[in-house]
């Protein structure tokens, strides 16, 4: 598969289609823009990276038209930046990589293994490929399964330990915005102090902003370097929202987004 | 006479300097992290000689959040009133020497025009022993910066770890002496046989990034660092600051929170200016506080090789990657056209 990524990199380059191949290389994301490069590009168990962040950052815009390696997981992203008009996709060239799951446990759960909507897909697999590992330890169902008290008492201890280094914000894709609410100073609208009071209202702010559009690729979790399982937040949205909503972020470029959208037969009286 | 200690006595020393009511703080586990933390119960510390925490024992010393002083509002008067400083003893223990060795480096930070009496105070009652490391991964790179894996530094004591359960225990200073009261002279058995290779060479660095500010390699090797501060925060040596006022109409404290380079705000003039206007820049500043600015000034680096940016980068871009790569372009510069010795 990597032979195959490489000469389609090549070829995108040497055609002139695309300017730079985003994928991964030998220690991290890397951005090709020589086919005689194509050969520094990866496919490993170690490419975890959810490289559609890339696409709303300005030096990278900067580079010129893109070709993009996505997995399944990371493709749900490109559906929501769509339709959030964050990205042309008619301008963007999606090498989708058929993944069978990178021996991570968020990946024993996983529905997306071959990208949907990519311009080629690389490899083939079968759906669900054989799990490779144990599901996540602190699953939704074990916290949920808890009272509201040892729920409190859990983010409570998680959240003593952030240091707000933003890496849950920066690796998120569809963390985009320009300005913050965190990083807002006139006036302050989230205290910057890493207390319980400031971690509280950061980390809760962030699961809200991403209510009904987190697409679970739980990078916020692989990036925290306190440890803290912050994709929890989200998967408990994510799942009120499928309850409430019939909606899965990302899964069906049709579907209009729950935020973004409405209908006069909204079941809720406000509406109409 | 053999200054060995034991696991299970260390547990009982460390419970005795909780008893006293000092602040014990050690590596533990936490999920499937190593992570300095004050200790509740000696028993969760972990004497590890091969692992290291992904955070820094700075956070004992230049806390990520402290109050310098409390106001209140009264009508058109504001009263300020002095923080009471904790004055609780504290001692770190099973601190890895690349750890201890940054507290030199930020005791020169934090006195060199004014003193800094939050750090100070805490650095005065404050103990460090620390394990010598039987280990290194991929990211260590402490011998590159004139460090290595039983450098005493900023240690106050070091415990070796004999590999049978046993703690040969070295005092350093008066301070070490006095918490463990024994000393082996002849500690060091072959650590330094277990220390990384050397990966770069640090002036050679140092000379590349005098001449080259404006470099195409640095958005080459830094586009990917996707701006977030996990390096600086978990970095021992990464020390910079932002003082903002919190509280309500009626109060509230100044206070000082960690800062990091490596945010697009770091430097947003008021103007709307922002000289730092992109994330290669921001790292760049970040290698030249580290490699230039603070060598220049203080004659070592701003890092002891720990490799934490490494290790907790998301997208695996730390400082030793962007270094070896500078080294490399400088060795090939060099052999071009040598350097006038």
């Amino acid at each position: 598969m990597t032979e195959r990524l490489r000469q389609t990199a090549r070829r995108l380059l040497e055609e002139g289609n695309v300017q730079v191949v985003i994928g991964y290389g030998a220690s991290g994301p890397v951005f090709i823009t020589r086919p005689e490069d194509a050969d520094k590009l990866e496919w490993n168990d170690r490419c975890f990276a959810n490289l559609t962040v890339y696409l709303t950052r300005k030096e990278v815009k900067a580079l010129g038209k893109a070709a993009l390696v996505v997995k399944g997981c990371d493709e749900r992203a490109l559906v929501v930046l769509e339709k959030e008009s964050q990205i042309d996709r008619a301008a963007l060239y999606v090498i989708g990589m058929a993944c069978d799951g990178l021996g991570a446990a968020k990946c024993v759960e996983c529905q997306t293994h071959v990208p949907r909507f990519a311009d080629e897909v690389i490899g083939t697999q079968a759906e669900p490929p054989a799990p490779r590992c144990a599901p996540e330890p602190n699953g939704l169902d074990r916290l949920m399964a808890k009272s509201p008290a040892e729920r409190w008492a859990f983010w409570t201890a998680e959240f003593a330990r952030c240091v707000k280094c933003y890496a849950c914000r920066q690796v998120c894709p569809l963390c985009y915005c320009e300005r913050c609410i965190a990083d807002k100073n006139r006036p302050v609208a989230i205290d910057t102090s890493a207390t319980p009071k400031g971690n509280f209202a950061w980390h809760i702010t962030r699961a809200f902003h991403l209510a009904a559009r987190c697409i679970g690729c739980g990078e916020c979790t692989r990036a925290c370097p306190a440890g803290i399982p912050l994709g929890l937040l989200n998967q408990a949205l994510a799942q009120a929202t499928e309850e409430n909503f019939g909606y899965r972020p990302g899964m069906d470029r049709e579907a209009e987004p729950v935020f973004g959208a409405w209908s006069p037969a909204d079941k809720e009286d406000f509406i109409g | 006479m053999s200054t060995a200690i034991s696991v299970a006595a260390l547990g009982e020393l460390i419970a005795g300097w909780i008893g006293q009511g000092k602040l014990v703080a050690a590596p533990v586990q936490v999920g499937d992290r190593l992570l300095y933390q004050a200790l509740s119960s000696a028993a969760a510390a972990v004497f590890d000689a091969r692992r290291r925490p992904a955070n820094s024992i700075k956070e004992f010393l230049f806390p990520r959040h402290e109050q310098i002083f409390r106001y209140r509002l009264e009508g058109k008067e504001i009263a300020l009133s002095d923080v009471v400083p904790e004055e609780r003893e504290q001692i770190v223990i099973a601190a890895k020497p690349c750890d201890a060795a940054a507290l030199p480096i930020l005791d020169r930070v934090f006195n060199w025009d004014c003193e800094d009496s939050f750090y100070t105070a805490r650095r005065a009652r404050t103990t460090v022993v620390t394990l010598a490391c039987a280990a290194h991964d991929d990211a260590c790179f402490c011998t590159s910066v004139g460090s290595g894996p039983a450098d005493e530094s900023g240690s106050d004591a070091m415990l070796f770890d004999r590999g049978d359960g046993q703690f040969e225990v070295k005092a350093i200073t008066e301070k070490g002496r006095a918490l463990f009261g024994v000393s082996s002279a002849e500690a060091d058995d072959g650590t330094l046989k277990r220390a990384p290779q050397t990966k770069f060479d640090p002036a050679r660095v140092a000379r590349y990034l005098e001449a080259n500010f404006e470099s195409p390699l640095w958005k080459d090797l830094t586009l990917a660092c996707l701006g977030c501060g996990a390096c600086a925060y978990t970095c021992p040596t990464c020390h910079c600051f932002d003082i903002v006022d919190e509280g309500n109409a009626a109060g509230g404290a100044r206070v000082k929170n960690w800062d990091s380079c490596q945010f697009p705000f770091f430097t947003l003039h008021a103007s709307g200016h922002n000289p730092r206007s992109a994330q290669p820049q921001r790292q760049r500043q970040r290698l030249f506080h580290k490699f230039s600015i603070y060598p220049a000034k203080f004659g070592s680096t701003l890092c002891t090789g720990c490799g934490n940016c490494e290790r907790n980068c998301p997208v695996g871009l730390g400082v030793l990657k962007v270094l070896q790569a500078i080294d490399g372009e400088a060795r090939r510069l060099d052999e071009k056209e040598p350097v006038q010795a």
